[in-house]
């Protein structure tokens, strides 16, 4: 059965789903072609899939910023209650137990599912800086501070997660027709090294990424940086592997 | 593509297709939004320019609809698809061939190319879809819609599991999902609305620029 015909026959069911599956790269590759031409045709349709876009972009946003609470659905199925009762002690237990590992670490955790619950933003103004790949091959620093107006936090977000087949491949296109799917590498890392005797200056927490590509590393006190040039490395890890999988240059000037 | 808006860009494609040269500045115009969010799509949106493909993809399509090798709308839509699809693949490939050089003196000139992987939003304009993303939660009408949005794309949490979780139908998901986007255009129209989908100047005036372009190339004069 076609796309097409299961829209004409439930068009709004089918159209949410559709979107939100073409968004995801869940749909295989003929109805990814089949679904193309259709939004080649509908303006309308284009509209849809850059809203859901916008959506899923903005509520990883948001969450990383720290402005979603996340609490317990107000409302249950009567059947269900006994179930999500017994879950939720176990998660409170479990998340008990992750926040008093990870406190006083950075703001997300290494599992990636701690995402900012305070409320509110910071007092003073972080600096969010969203990194390309080998940046610092450029003439130029990828990030500069001044002591004389240092951000509260900084807050590094960098590009560099690849996307693989379930299978590892490093492919554009997976075995089953569907696009790249799992993080290269399950959790990653930043150091801050000063370049004056490859010192480690900061070591983030190990994360997971989010929403499959998006890392973000809090450094909260940039007050301790000292003058000078530093290298800003991310490391991909793995059970058994580490790679270094982006590398950024920081500057920190006195004024 | 049973929807008026798709009725009628098939009649303009048609149109255009008899040889209609104010038809084919139309059709361009129809075509751009959608050609523009297959180059987006996926994985390979990071690694290509969008907005210059879109351009590519075009002048491929109204060249082939000059040389009446097509004869059937859907059939254009189709191949605008697939045009986009390729010309986005090669650019793909082509930086990912170049990504496993990264040790030798290519370096630089890569570092150079890697200006188009910049994302299609500034620092500040995620700053405003986030504002407009939680302003949207804040305003959705119970919390069961909040956790539902937040599990289903902070989470990866699929549609069944959550309707099971959350005592809700497929349908009242699928509302949910359609009400938000809807909500989130009306928040991002009024709040930021250059983040809203209206059409940049270029789309109105490519169309024009690409059919003048066409039209010199093959006559050779004014």
């Amino acid at each position: 059965m076609s796309l097409m015909n299961s829209i004409d026959r439930n068009p709004l069911e089918e159209q949410v789903r559709l979107v939100s599956r073409y968004v995801a790269g869940d749909l295989s590759r003929s109805e990814r072609a089949e679904f193309e031409a259709w939004l080649v045709a509908s303006p309308e349709l284009a509209a849809e899939v850059e809203m859901e876009r916008r959506l899923r972009r903005g509520i990883a946003s948001a969450a990383r910023r720290g402005w979603l609470k996340r609490t317990a659905p107000e409302r249950l199925p009567r059947q269900r209650r006994w179930q999500m009762a017994i879950a939720a002690s176990v998660l409170l237990t479990v998340g008990l137990g992750v926040s008093l590992l990870i406190s006083g670490e950075d703001g997300i955790a290494s599992t990636g599912q701690r995402l900012l619950s305070r409320s509110g933003g910071p007092a003073n103004s972080p600096l969010v800086v969203r990194l390309g790949k080998m940046r610092s091959l450029s003439g130029s620093p990828d990030i500069r501070l001044s002591q004389a107006a240092l951000p509260s936090q900084l807050i590094v977000e960098p590009d560099v997660v690849v996307l693989t087949c379930a299978d590892g491949a490093i492919e554009l296109e997976c075995a089953a027709g569907g696009t790249p799917q799992t993080p290269q590498y399950t959790e990653y890392e930043v150091d801050l090294v000063n370049r004056r005797g490859s010192t480690l200056a900061w070591r983030s927490a190990r994360q997971q990424p989010v929403m499959r590509t998006q890392l973000s590393f809090t450094l909260r006190d940039p007050g301790n940086l000292e003058v000078g040039e530093y290298d800003l490395i991310v490391r991909g890890h793995s059970a058994d592997h580490e790679e270094i999988v982006g590398r950024f240059w920081v500057q920190v000037s006195a004024r | 593509m049973s929807s008026p808006a798709a009725d009628e860009i098939a009649r303009i494609v048609a149109e255009a297709l008899t040889g209609d040269r104010q038809a084919e500045g139309r059709m361009l115009q129809a075509l751009r939004p959608g050609v523009l969010a297959v180059l987006r799509f996926g994985a390979f949106h990071r690694w290509i320019d969008a907005e210059d493909l879109t351009q590519e993809t075009l002048q491929v399509v109204v060249e082939r609809v000059r040389a009446r090798t097509i004869d059937d709308p859907r059939k254009v839509f189709a191949f605008a698809a697939a045009t986009a699809r390729n010309l986005a693949l090669n650019a793909a490939r082509k930086m990912l061939r170049q990504q496993t050089v990264v040790d030798s003196e290519l370096v630089d000139e890569l570092a150079q190319n890697l200006e188009m992987e910049q994302s299609d939003l500034s620092d500040a304009d995620d700053r405003q879809l986030a504002q407009a993303v939680a302003q949207l939660l804040e305003e959705l009408p119970t919390e069961r819609d909040r956790q539902l949005l937040m599990r289903f794309y902070l989470d990866g949490i699929d549609k069944q599991q959550l309707c099971q979780e959350l005592g809700l139908s497929p349908k009242h998901f699928d509302r949910v999902l359609m009400r938000a986007r809807s909500r989130l255009r009306t928040i991002i129209e009024r709040r930021a609305p250059h983040l809203a989908l209206f059409p940049r100047i270029t789309s109105i005036l490519l169309p024009l620029a690409m059919s003048f372009t066409v039209w010199v190339r093959h006559f050779g004069s004014w």
